[in-house]
């Protein structure tokens, strides 16, 4: 063991047997099993961790748990890279290979330490000055500078090789914290029968216990719990898991760590984030030592006397042989205590002007010095500490020393209670604050809520278990565990108001926010602690300002001459320490990322060369790479091979739905603007739905298949909205009616056969069909079956052309697919995708998606022939407010590119000729194709109805491609109006 | 995450659910022809902070709209049921 | 039987039929089919009534879905004046899963409690599976059944696939053939 080890021979909760090696910033050193990142540094004497987030100042291990402010590392290369964590929370590993960070060119001498010279520039509210003052300009040149040197760890581009995993679970009883509230809450519960999940973010349990001495009673105490409770069937032990978030409805939000951790483990998530449902909560997560305020109170060595006596017990590291205990209550004493029993020679600064006798008492028996009413005023050592200075009320005095141990009381870690918007409340008593007034199924215990007093925290985590079981319905006596009295009294609270002096002292570490940056933030009028903590970026790093918050409120207070509960506390949101998204995300990456509907002919369309396009969740033929090079040239191409033969297109992706009962025509005739009642069995019609305030909702085509039952279609898009929305009428407006609907999307495969070809091709593919104009004219109904499955036959067009629906049961969609292409191939028959299918219906001027916008009524798509005098529809009374009739209100009209060589656009802007291009015109386009059939650009769009003359000029502007073309207003209706291709 | 506990399911993550609005307004008729009822039901709503009755469908579940008594302050639902009067 | 292997997956056709009674007609319904069919019918959602060559589900206030086994089952038929029929089986595709590793499986996909009452062998539920609704169907100690909308089945057995660890794709059982999407 050379001079450098700082482990003890003996003690701590550490495996001796099980050396582990690691490297920091490349250089190997060695751990046992047991420890962390930071306990294994501090044992080989690493004292400098990390350089400042602005400044760059030297950093030390300043804690012991998640409220790590300075000792953050970076872990793994690559797509593993992961910045930014507190060496105080990382389980030593094997191999594990630790970088500092924020230092250049290296953790000794960081060139930006210079930064520390130009603080006055980033003081308080520098960024905020800097984006909105008269330095704006200056930030363009400096930014390059200031985002170099301000930061922590840099994030990995790679994308990350990991598995990480999402997980649902459920409980009765979630327990927050294995301390002794919560190690006794969970034992409760359990006992009382409830199945109770003990979530503990170390991966050990015990809490404070854990840094009581190992010969004690405490260990003892853990012990035992510890095992009756792994004894419990009922009781989930979640070690390594951090409670970060509180929601609605009992659901938290768990965080897991396991890959990097164990070798053993090798293949299983990296995290594993859970969401757990719990019926009731305790919350036992006990407190955080507050730092103390003093110049250059960030210097390596100065550590939370908590985090020391961690160390020292749990570790069996002694973190320093001249040991200065900086305190304002009596918990600290007993780190002082330790570390004198441990070998090292101890001065106890309690700011208190009396302490108690009974501790003078002990450090007497322990050879401590005590200077009573002392504080810091300086600390000597650039890299870390060596000395300090003490000022006492009339002496001062210079104490060697190689560890500084601060306390400035404790704070309850009531983050998580305050998720749900519950704020915290301060208890004079305890100088802290405590949960506020939660919900019923909530409970809190231990040092969450003040009770400091480990036998206090026992019994109180008794009774909450209790309660929580209880309210969750399990009731079975519970034994109370055994009593553990460690007479850690609470001292009465004696608030250190902090102390100026040169140097820099610091309130937030992570962020380098100083007492200066306080007052300066309160001279300059930002006194509520939110806007403090905005202007100062006060408690916004990645330790969220854990051990920051409370010395911010107090130096505000105390500037403001206020109370703390006048000055108030920040709201704390989820998460309680950072999650990495990949534990977000989970399994859904990559084609997880969302589920992708397919139909039943989806292989096909690969297989034959279909360019697929998501289109929502679906998956569907875009163009086919037979047709052409590529999608203008396809489109095309497939739109000439339907105006000229015939084409094949996959429609499985309407919305179905199954609308059966005795009422289903008189509910399709309040449904639709326009009516059903009266249509025939075996006819098809076209329907339009409104909304209720009188905006076209969606259409589509509904079949009549006999007097009670119908088959309705509707927009891909907007299937299950409107599923939804028949089922709201029937169940909140209309129960009488006697009507069934269920979505039948995914039963059929459909198909649409369109083009002059398309009956002869039907005839010679369905022999045993007769499917002429006289048996099935158009909007109308075949019903039939293809080698034993239903098929429908509907005659209906979208095209223009001559063209049938073909749906068939979906397991024998691809076979009738592939038969229909086999029988259609002599006639010219070929697949087409819905590029082509969009631009066969502009030229037939059919209202789409980019017109059906939920802005339009029927009115101004050109259908309100369709509702006539029709009244008691939905949406009939909306429609007719004067609004909807004004003059100027964009119409559907048809527009054709007059410009030679010219295109028009999807989304370009409408104006008269001679106008100023400015503004939004008086309309736009809403859609565009090439026509083939008329050789030029033509599009519909929504233009002023008092400015829509056909024949009339507009300029089309696109400002995007600074392009302005000329196009003439025309009829919608580009192609066979009368609509005699489609009949006969 | 809201948890509501579907009358015939039981409880379920919000995702499973849609949100439907007011359920404190009533319907005109459908064939009711005064635009200032279909005015004051399509447009006069209520933002209120506390108890609020309004529908939730169970639309991966079963189907069924129902009737949420949701605080809007705490997200705590006081009651669930059934739109529908007799849904047996 | 053989050694109970993580998981096994199998997928299969699903021949299913939806009946549903009119709000006030259920009484009649229900006698309806008990007496022309001999079908009985579970009294809560979420219950199944296992019958021959079927399964009745109760998937809604007045709506049943009827699993058959195979084909061949009793046709049923409803009067209008009661109710409704809808034939939903060449939607759906039934992926049978059993295995010590299913509820861990699960857990990652599906928001449902393996160890509540309410999937208890016998149960079902309707649920959400990665946003895709679905039907649980709780046959055994360590097996289930989802029915799966087709549309959506290829990307849900990827899913269950890579989340076991890459398990082979098993043939069905009764149609001997792999989902057609």
């Amino acid at each position: 063991m050379n001079s450098r080890n700082k482990r003890l021979p003996s003690g701590g909760r550490i495996d001796r047997a099980r050396p582990v090696d690691f490297t920091f910033d490349g250089k190997k050193l060695c751990g046992f099993h047991g420890d962390t990142l930071a306990s294994a540094l501090l044992a080989n004497d690493v004292a400098l961790v990390g350089r400042s987030f602005k400044y760059h100042r030297p950093r030390g291990i300043f804690s012991a748990g998640p409220e790590e402010p300075n000792a953050l590392v970076t872990l793994g290369t690559g797509g593993r890279r992961e910045p930014n964590l507190p060496a105080t929370t990382l389980e030593l590993a094997d191999g594990m290979a630790a970088e500092s960070q924020n230092r250049w060119p290296s953790l000794g001498f960081d060139i930006q330490s210079v930064n520390g010279l130009f603080a006055p520039f980033l003081s308080a509210g520098f960024y905020y000055k800097t984006f909105m003052g008269p330095t704006r300009r200056a930030w363009m040149f400096y930014e390059h500078f200031i985002r170099r040197a301000a930061g922590l760890g840099r994030a990995g581009v790679d994308a990350d090789p990991d598995q990480y995993e999402v997980r649902h679970a459920f409980c009765d009883v979630a327990v927050i914290g294995g301390g002794p509230a919560g190690l006794s809450a969970a034992r409760a519960a359990a006992t009382a029968g409830a199945r109770v999940a003990l979530i503990e973010q170390d991966f050990l349990f015990g809490g404070q216990l854990l840094s009581k001495r190992t010969d004690g009673g405490a260990a003892a105490w853990l012990a035992t719990i510890e095992a009756e409770l792994r004894g419990f069937e009922n009781v989930t032990m979640m070690a390594r898991t951090t409670a970060f978030g509180v929601y609605d409805g009992g659901v938290l939000g768990l965080v897991g760590q396991q890959g990097n951790v164990d070798p053993d483990r090798a293949g299983s998530p990296r995290q594993v984030f859970t969401m757990l449902r719990a019926c009731s909560i305790v919350f036992a997560a006990g407190a955080i030592e507050r730092p103390l305020v003093f110049p250059d109170n960030d210097r390596p060595g100065v550590m939370l006397a908590s985090a020391a006596r961690a160390y020292l017990n749990r570790f069996a590291v002694l973190p320093g042989k001249r040991v200065v205990v900086a305190i304002t209550n009596d918990s600290a004493w007993r780190a002082a205590f330790d570390l004198a029993v441990a070998g090292a020679e101890v001065t106890v600064a309690d700011l208190r002007p009396v302490p108690a006798s009974y501790l003078l008492a002990e450090a007497a028996r322990l050879g401590v010095s005590v200077r009573t009413g002392a504080r810091i005023a300086r600390i000597r050592g650039a890299h870390r500490v060596n000395a300090v200075t003490l000022a006492g009320p009339k002496t001062q005095a210079d104490i060697a020393c190689d560890l500084v141990c601060v306390s400035g009381g404790w704070s309850p870690t009531v983050h998580l209670t305050s998720h749900l918007g519950v704020r915290p409340i301060y208890r004079g008593d305890i100088d802290g604050f405590i949960p506020g007034a939660l919900p019923a199924s909530q409970f809190v215990a231990g040092s969450i809520a003040g009770q400091y007093a480990t036998a206090e925290a026992v019994e109180a985590g008794h009774r909450a278990g209790v309660e929580a079981a209880s309210f969750c319905g399990k009731s079975k006596p519970a034994r109370a565990p055994a009593k553990l009295d460690l007479r850690d009294t609470v001292s009465t609270p004696f608030r250190d108001p902090g102390s100026a002096g040169r140097g820099k002292a610091f309130v937030d570490f992570q962020m380098d926010v100083t007492v200066a940056d306080i007052a300066l933030a309160h001279r300059e009028g930002y006194e509520s602690v939110e806007h403090l903590k905005r202007y100062t970026t006060l408690g916004m790093g990645t330790d969220q300002g854990k051990t920051s918050n409370f010395s911010a409120l107090a130096a505000m207070a105390a500037l403001c001459d206020a109370t703390i509960p006048e000055t108030g506390v920040t709201a704390f949101r989820p998460p309680y320490t950072p999650v990495a998204i990949g534990a977000l995300a989970g399994r859904a990456v990559g084609h997880h990322f969302k589920p992708f509907r397919r139909t039943p002919m989806h292989d096909w369309h690969q297989a034959n060369g279909a360019e697929m396009l998501e289109v929502g969740l679906w998956m569907r033929p875009w163009f086919y790479r037979n047709s052409g090079r590529d999608v203008n040239e396809a489109y095309v191409a497939e739109m000439r091979m339907v105006r000229e033969a015939a084409g094949l297109m996959d429609i499985s992706t309407l919305g179905k739905i199954d609308v059966q009962g005795p009422d289903a025509a008189i509910f399709l005739d309040r449904v639709y603007a326009n009516g059903f009642a009266k249509l025939p069995v075996g006819r098809a019609r076209y329907g339009v739905m409104l909304r209720d305030d009188g905006i076209v909702f969606d259409d589509g085509t509904t079949t009549r298949l006999s007097e009670n039952s119908f088959f309705m279609t509707t927009s891909t898009a907007k299937a299950a909205d409107v599923l939804s929305r028949l089922e709201f009428l029937l169940d909140t407006a209309w129960p009488e009616l006697r009507v069934a609907v269920t979505s039948v999307s995914d039963e059929w495969a459909a198909m649409s056969i369109a083009g002059p070809k398309s009956r002869d091709l039907l005839s010679a593919a369905l022999p045993g069909i007769d499917v002429s104009n006289e048996a099935l004219p158009h909007m109308s109904l075949l019903e039939s079956a293809w080698q034993g499955k239903s098929l429908r036959i509907l005659r209906l067009s979208y095209s223009g052309e001559r063209a049938y629906e073909v749906y068939v049961g979906a397991s024998a969609g691809e076979r009738l697919w592939t038969h229909l292409l086999a029988a259609g191939e002599p006639l010219g028959l070929k697949p087409y995708g819905v590029e082509a299918l969009g631009a066969l219906r502009v030229e037939k001027g059919h209202v789409a998606g980019p017109e059906i916008d939920g802005r339009t009524t029927l009115d101004d798509l050109g259908l309100g022939r369709m509702a006539g005098k029709r009244t008691g529809f939905v949406g009939d009374v909306l429609r007719r407010r004067p609004a909807f009739q004004a003059a100027d209100r964009h119409r559907l009209v048809g527009l054709e590119c007059v410009e030679e060589g010219q295109r028009l656009r999807g989304g370009a802007i409408l104006f008269k000729l001679g106008e100023a291009i400015q503004g939004h015109g008086h309309g736009r386009i809403t859609s565009v194709t090439y026509s083939p059939t008329l050789g030029k650009y033509i599009g519909l769009g929504l233009f002023a109805g008092d400015l829509a003359i056909e024949g009339t000029e507009v300029l089309a502007a696109y400002p995007m491609k600074k392009e302005q073309v000329r196009a003439r207003i025309v009829s919608p209706v580009f192609l066979d109006p009368e609509g005699k291709r489609l009949r006969g | 995450m809201l948890r509501i506990e579907c009358p015939c399911c039981g409880p379920r993550d919000h995702d499973e659910f849609r949100y439907g609005g007011d359920a404190s307004l009533v319907r005109p008729a459908h064939d009711d022809p005064v635009p200032e009822a279909w005015y004051r039901y399509v447009y006069v709503r209520k933002n209120p902070v506390g108890p609020h009755r309004e529908f939730w469908q169970h639309v991966t579940g079963c189907r069924q709209w129902l009737v949420v008594e949701r605080d809007t302050r705490t997200h705590l639902i006081a009651s669930v049921s059934f739109a529908r009067k007799s849904p047996a | 039987m053989a050694e109970v292997s993580a998981l096994e997956l199998s997928v299969a056709d699903c021949l299913l039929v939806q009946i549903e009674a009119w709000d006030g007609t259920f009484e009649q319904f229900q006698s309806d089919l008990s007496r022309t069919f001999g079908i009985a019918l579970p009294a809560t959602v979420g219950e199944t009534v296992r019958q021959p060559s079927l399964r009745a589900i109760k998937v809604a206030p007045r709506r049943f879905w009827l699993l058959y086994d195979t084909s061949g089952g009793p046709s049923v038929e409803v009067d209008p004046d009661l109710g409704a029929l809808t034939h939903l089986g060449e939607g759906r595709i039934r992926v049978r899963l059993c295995g010590d590793r299913l509820p861990g499986v699960l857990a990652g996909c599906i928001a449902v409690d393996w160890r509540s009452q309410a999937v208890a062998p016998g149960k079902a539920i309707q649920t959400s599976f990665h946003g895709v609704p679905v039907l649980f169907v709780r046959t055994g100690e360590a097996e289930c059944e989802l029915i799966v909308p087709r549309s959506f089945s290829r990307s849900i057995l990827d899913w269950l696939k890579d989340s076991a660890g890459g398990v082979e794709l098993e043939g069905s059982d009764n149609s001997g053939m792999h989902p057609k999407f």
